[in-house]
């Protein structure tokens, strides 16, 4: 069998979860908090019953393994200014309590599991970088009563 | 009054040779302060460490523009928090720092498989072994003086260094995937 007929039922179920679960997710930064809570953290292989109910475990795995490092690049290109934006509209989405969640962010970074494998360091480290920046900005903005 | 001649070039050698060690020592001192902050930074490789020869690959461009354009430092600034701009700061010199490292390891990493290439084929072009060393003196030469100024001037002031060296970096890794491949095909007609 060739690479291209292999490919095929990747990029549909890569369109399935595009079309069906992540479009309704108000953010980027949320997309991307999703897809990676979709892989085992024992053994970093992803899972989502649904598409692999409508395709194949295999190629379930691999169109989210794709689609999460996807939203990680996306993410990380984003301008400061964006990404605290994100962020805001995830804190919102969340209903938490926005200082407590802040708070617990600074404290145990949770955004780093987030991170998928086999991606260029510099970006991973800048990416942890705007994080911190942006969960900084929006607290000041908090402090200053926006 | 005015110094005699031998006494004046004497004073001057003097003169010279403490600037120099003063420029010297500042010079020491910029690289330990650029070389602590790489190290003590929180970093993604304390906690999570994946396949090192994986993804030790070159940065894509778009993100070595990003880590050295004004942009952000611009949206900073415009929130007038002293603190914020500090925060900023520090954050962004330890990621361009992490960067050149990073492309140094690379280059290093890609002259030494290239050297391993070297020593097995048997016809070597000596013009395009000193013109890929050449490059590769020259990108170590960028790298160094990227690390000792991103402290001193910050990465905003040095984006067409970064961008450079970056280029480089891509067109070293170019010119060493095509002689590897080269070297293979002739291999494989010589078999």
């Amino acid at each position: 069998m060739s690479v291209a007929v292999k490919l095929v039922p990747v990029q549909e179920a890569y369109d399935d979860l595009l079309n069906r679960t992540l479009s309704r997710i108000s953010c980027e930064l949320g997309r991307l908090i999703y897809l990676a809570s979709t892989r085992d953290y024992n053994t970093g292989n992803y899972y989502h019953e649904g598409l692999a109910s409508r395709f194949s475990p295999e190629v379930a795995r691999k169109a989210l393994e794709i689609a999460h490092r996807q939203a990680f690049y996306k993410v990380s290109s984003f301008p400061l200014e964006v990404l605290a934006s994100n962020l805001e509209v995830y804190l919102r989405s969340s209903r938490e309590n926005p200082q407590e969640f802040l708070h617990t962010w600074q404290r145990l970074e949770p955004y780093r599991v987030t991170i998928p494998t086999e991606v260029n360091l510099t970006v991973a480290r800048l990416f942890t970088s705007n994080l911190r920046l942006s969960l900084a900005i929006l607290r000041f903005r908090q402090e200053q009563g926006h | 009054m005015r110094l005699p001649g031998e006494g004046g070039a004497l004073v001057i050698g003097t003169s010279s040779a403490l600037i120099g060690a003063v420029v010297f020592l500042v010079l020491i001192l910029v690289w330990i302060r650029a070389d602590s902050t790489s190290r003590h930074l929180p970093s993604v490789l304390d906690t999570w460490l994946p396949d090192q020869d994986d993804a030790a690959e070159v940065c894509p461009p778009e993100f070595v523009a990003q880590i050295f354009s004004g942009q952000d430092l611009a949206f900073i600034s415009r929130l007038e928090s002293p603190d914020l701009k500090r925060h900023f700061l520090r954050e962004r010199n330890a990621v361009a720092l992490f960067w050149v490292q990073q492309t140094s390891a690379v280059i290093r990493r890609i002259m030494r498989r290239h050297l391993e290439a070297s020593r097995l084929s048997a016809d070597i072009e000596f013009a395009m072994e000193a013109r890929i060393f050449l490059q590769y003196a020259k990108l170590k030469l960028l790298c160094a003086v990227l690390f000792l100024l991103i402290g001193l001037a910050g990465p905003q002031k040095l984006n067409a260094i970064a961008l450079y060296a970056d280029r480089l970096t891509q067109r070293i890794g170019n010119v060493l995937r095509e002689f590897e491949s080269g070297v293979r095909t002739r291999e494989m007609d010589g078999a």
